[in-house]
């Protein structure tokens, strides 16, 4: 998806990737990348918290019109609430 | 009185905030046990910018996925696919349940719920009522999905393609959401 956002930019288009793998993200660097330490599934948050899911599109899109480099990588401050970990899921 | 200067316990459990999973990591060990070689991360140092030339209350923004998301009326994804280059282009004005998901890389559970917290249709919506977006494209993406050892094509030929159908529809800015 990185590689795809990179090619997107580079024909002229700007990209934003809501991101819930950081070391993923850091080693294929899209041009911006805000960083949600969520489960992979929830990038936008838990299901029909609206709020949640509002505010991280949110930072997105102020990332695409703030970042000033290639590469920017935020790290948005939200906590899931329960510990969790890599779980490939059902099909 | 003496003030009650013992611990308490907090009022609501502290938030969970781990060090970032090392998926990396985790998906060598996936992969390996589903006899799958190695996967070789493509590390880049540098990154393109193409800033956005208008406010956002002007640009156009569209969406990509790649969930294994698609439209009921579609194929599902094939859930454990490898080097699938399949991209389903979605009308903008489908219903947030008119999905199903099918990839076995993550726990979609909750996005089967409601597709909102992995591609929030709805909020975007919202966003250009408000003004705070200028316009949808008429087409969101849902594709790529994980595992394409042969990434040269996606250089080459999907990636390109797909630059081209975003421009053709007048694209400003892509959110892209992988999973």
């Amino acid at each position: 998806m990185g590689l795809v956002c990179r090619v997107v930019e580079e024909a002229g288009i700007a990209t934003v990737c809501v991101s819930t793998g950081r070391d993923l993200t850091v080693q294929v660097l899209p041009p911006r990348s805000v960083f949600v330490n969520f489960p992979m599934g929830n990038a936008f948050g838990a299901p029909f918290d609206l709020a949640m899911q509002r505010n991280i599109l949110r930072a997105a899109l102020d990332l695409s019109v703030s970042a000033v480099r290639g590469g920017e990588l935020v790290d948005l401050p939200y906590c899931w609430p329960v510990p969790f970990a890599f779980e490939p899921g059902r099909s | 009185m003496q003030a009650d200067t013992s611990p308490q316990p907090p009022a609501h459990p502290a938030p969970h905030s781990p060090a970032p999973i090392s998926y990396v990591e985790g998906l060598a060990r996936h992969y390996g046990s589903m006899g799958h070689p190695p996967y070789a991360w493509t590390i880049h140092h540098t990154a393109p910018m193409t800033p956005l030339t208008k406010p956002l209350g002007a640009c156009r923004v569209t969406m990509l996925t790649s969930g294994g998301i698609s439209l009921c009326t579609m194929p599902g994804f094939d859930p454990m696919a490898r080097n699938d280059h399949r991209l389903d282009a979605i009308p903008a004005d489908v219903g947030s349940g008119d999905f199903q998901i099918h990839d076995a890389y993550y726990d979609h559970s909750d996005a089967d719920r409601d597709i909102n917290c992995q591609f929030p249709i709805d909020r975007l919506r919202e966003l250009v009522a408000e003004g705070v977006i200028g316009s949808l494209a008429p087409r969101f993406w849902s594709g790529f999905m994980g595992r394409i050892y042969n990434r040269s094509k996606v250089l080459t030929e999907s990636g390109p393609a797909f630059a081209a159908a975003l421009a053709e529809d007048g694209v400003d800015l892509l959110i892209a959401v992988p999973a």
